[in-house]
């Protein structure tokens, strides 16, 4: 009987998977144990484990595509079939089964033997399993115990004590990535309450922490601050799944993108003044358009102007896209591991003010809260990284592949300007984009800049 | 210095006082006149309330708590010594059957306002007829009331409120209790029922007890405290109202409960609380309720085994332990 192998649900959320890597192919022999693939979710990127020996004969989705939990993504021989035979069994019919709902059979519990899927689970150590010591739950990642076979102890179920389960959910932990230590692996409050420490402790250690000591009336003091030294160690702080993921696809940006800047400041006088007349007007109808807004509204409004720039690198081609989709960067809150996603706003050029502001507020509380789908963070074309509201002057960003520009927004500072001849004070944001080369020139870059300029400096084109 | 009086004479000055307050009440049993009670606690009563209203009974509990019955029923409020609630079983039809269904079944027109009052628990080596608790077993019928004292405070206060109680009050007393020492202010108060008490507060697990365990549980407490393991010791001070309140406030900050009742385990309060709890803080806990009882065997007289069946203090830290995961 061959083994089919299934999209597993790796976290809670989880409605779909992509193969981002096959580390076996077909004919080649696999243990129980073995990471056949990597599989990313709207989360993180993990490894499959296999739970047989056996033959993979057949891979039936590729590397980069996406199907649903509990879609057949790859057929196995068992030890004492004939892979042959298998293979030429397997009727091949993965466009049906990208949309055939598997959710129950993903969903089954351990005595339901629905069907021969052999079960697949993350490599990070499960609740039945003995972890290593420094094993620190990653915070807000999420993956899956599928009921396993019954060894030792565990008969595959996942214990956890009310309490226990009610403080993760309070502290966004996934009780399954706990090493429980109560009867029979059963997670108590204590695994929950280690985890939040260890997740508190890596937050500390990301400098300047927000829990800095920062009095909450200013004293004068006459020498040195004097405050109960808080003793430095050194710490090994385990990566979370996002932590990894943005290692690896910057790591990726970095080495393989001919990155160059070129940065512009702008006047922001009458877009800030449009600011303030439109948060008055429409104050009563609950809009409050940030700086962000407008500038979302004028990259997307550039990008339609210069569609060369709403393109990606394809090796041997560039694709110029059809859609404009803005990325905004998004950083998370400790609380949820840290990190930053980019929220994707689709085909910005279209959207009003309104709309996009309503869209990034929604997003951003979602992705601080419960996490965007993958849906939500795919297929951006450019991405806006805006530190303006940390009082940072200018900075240079990275490229997020697949796109081929990044704009780094500083603050719109005070500034003493020189207009008409005159020395004046004006209002300035300097805003540098990222570039890749092999897509786009530095002519093309100015020329973009100067539309993305001319809409900045003359906003009521936002309007109309 | 507050003063300080001995548990008996706590029970004696609140029986005084309310027989002063209320000429409806008296006290009956068997030596409690003459002799000034078997365990003196009515020592001089029979002087200052005369023989009308602090009676002295035969060796018949069926007969006098029937008395008491017909008593409250005509308007009286009497106070019934049984010199050990062990001796209560053969009255069993009177303050089972009688006492606390009397109000329902006549339609309001009788109630019983009783309080039967007396030694529970195992005195010390009396064997397994006279080492009864007889909480878990009274407790199971509707109409009645029971008062559990753990000190001479609660004694007096708990007892006042008792006499003035419309309903049949069970009070169980403890014969190792009656020397201890306590607090007694010199003027009038009450220890309202169902207004559970926290003896020693402590964040890490709660324990809920009534009377003499408590004890136990403190000295338990203690013992933890010096491992870092912080109790919550609940004195629940009546079982019938119980203040299930307090206990699941103090469950929900702690997440554990260890209960110790000195009855049998099987439909026990120990086991109501236990199952008061698990509904009630189902989400707040973090195992289940552990119970300890008196073991489920007939209280046996050699003394090693008699300590050894009931609950005590090592018996309470390895339920705290255990149910805490620091076994």
């Amino acid at each position: 009987m061959s083994i089919e192998i299934t999209m597993p649900r790796l976290s809670d959320t989880m409605e779909q998977g992509t193969i981002i890597k096959w580390n076996a192919k077909e004919g080649d022999a696999v243990s129980a144990g073995d990471a056949v693939a990597d599989i990313e979710t709207d989360k993180a990127t993990m490894e499959m484990q296999v739970y047989d020996d056996g033959t993979i004969v057949k891979i039936l989705v590729a590397e980069g595509d996406t199907v649903e939990v509990g879609t057949v993504i790859a057929v196995m021989a068992e030890e004492d079939e004939d892979p042959a035979e298998v293979a030429a069994s397997v009727n091949v019919q993965p466009a049906a089964q990208t949309t055939q709902p598997k959710q129950a059979a993903a969903d089954a519990g351990p005595d339901e033997t629905v069907q021969t899927e052999t079960p697949v689970q993350p490599v990070m150590p499960a609740a039945q399993e003995p972890a290593p010591a420094e094993t620190v739950p990653p915070v807000g990642a999420a993956q899956q115990i599928v009921a396993p076979a019954t060894d030792g102890v565990g008969d595959g179920r996942l214990r956890v004590s009310p309490v226990a389960r009610r403080l993760a959910e309070a502290h966004d932990i996934d009780v399954r990535t706990l090493q429980g230590s109560g009867p029979g692996g059963r997670v108590v409050k204590r695994d929950v309450l280690r985890a939040v420490d260890a997740g508190a402790e890596t937050a500390a250690a990301i400098p300047p922490s927000a829990k800095a000591v920062v009095p909450a009336t200013p004293v004068l003091l006459p020498g040195p601050i004097v405050q109960a030294p808080t003793v430095l160690q050194d710490q090994i702080v385990p990566l979370s799944n996002m932590r990894q993921i943005i290692a690896r696809r910057l790591v990726e940006a970095t080495t393989t993108i001919p990155h160059y800047q070129v940065t512009v400041s702008f006047d922001m006088e009458k877009l800030l003044e449009l600011r303030t007349t439109l948060n008055e007007q429409l104050a009563e109808q609950g809009v409050k358009l940030s700086v962000n807004d407008f500038l979302v509204r004028c990259c997307a409004l550039a990008m339609y102007q210069h569609p060369e720039f709403n393109a990606s690198w394809g090796g041997d081609h560039v694709k110029i896209h059809g859609e404009v989709n803005i990325g905004i960067a998004i950083s998370l809150p400790v609380e949820r591991g840290g990190g930053l996603v980019v929220a994707t706003l689709r085909n910005a050029d279209q959207k009003s003010l309104r709309a996009i502001s309503l869209e990034t507020k929604l997003l951003a509380e979602k992705a601080r809260t419960r996490g965007l789908s993958i849906d939500e963070m795919a297929d951006t074309t450019f991405t806006i990284s805006n530190l303006g509201m940390f009082g940072v002057d200018h900075f240079t960003a990275i490229i997020n592949p697949p796109n081929s520009a990044i704009l780094a927004v500083g603050a719109a500072l005070q500034k003493p300007v020189v207009r008409d001849g005159e020395l004046t004070i004006g209002y300035e944001m300097a805003a540098t984009l990222s570039l890749d080369h092999r897509v786009i020139d530095g002519a093309m870059a100015a020329q973009y800049l100067r539309t993305l300029k001319g809409l900045i400096e003359n906003p009521a084109t936002l309007l109309v | 210095m507050s003063r300080q009086i001995e548990y008996r004479d706590a029970l004696r000055e609140a029986m005084s006082e309310e027989m002063r307050r209320d000429p409806r009440v008296f006290l009956m049993g068997e030596e409690v006149a003459q002799y000034n009670g078997a365990y003196k606690v009515s020592r001089g009563m029979l002087e200052e309330f005369g023989p009308q209203r602090v009676v002295d009974t035969p060796i018949s509990e069926t007969g006098f708590t029937g008395l008491a019955v017909g008593a409250a029923m005509m308007g009286l409020r009497p106070i019934i010594e049984f010199m050990s609630w062990s001796f209560s079983l053969v009255a069993a039809d009177q303050i089972l059957n009688n006492a606390p269904k009397m109000l329902y079944m006549s339609g309001g027109q009788f109630g019983c306002p009783i309080v039967f009052r007396g030694n529970n628990g195992a005195g010390g080596q009396l064997g397994s007829t006279h080492s009864w608790c007889v909480e878990s077993l009274y407790a199971n019928v509707p109409g009645l009331k029971m008062a559990i004292p753990f000190d001479p405070y609660d004694a007096k206060g708990l007892l006042k409120t008792a006499v003035r109680d419309d309903n049949p009050v069970f009070f169980l007393e403890s014969e190792r209790l009656l020397s201890v020492k306590g607090e007694v202010p010199e003027e009038e108060y009450l220890v309202p029922f169902q207004q559970a008490l926290i003896r020693r507060p402590g964040a890490d697990c709660t324990i809920v007890s009534f009377g003499r365990p408590l004890y136990f549980c403190l000295e338990a407490a203690q013992a933890l405290a010096e491992d870092g393991i912080e109790c919550e010791v609940i004195d629940g001070r009546t079982i019938r109202p119980l203040d299930i309140e307090t206990i699941v406030e103090s469950v929900r900050k702690t997440n554990y409960c260890v209960v110790v009742d000195q009855s049998w385990p099987f439909a026990s309060v120990g086991a109501e609380i236990a199952s008061q709890v698990h509904e009630r803080c189902f989400d707040d806990l973090d195992n289940h309720v552990a119970r300890v009882h008196a073991d489920d065997v007939p209280p046996p007289y050699a003394y090693n085994l008699e300590q050894e069946m009931l609950p005590n203090a090592r018996k309470i830290c390895e339920a705290v332990r255990s149910v805490t995961y620091n076994a």
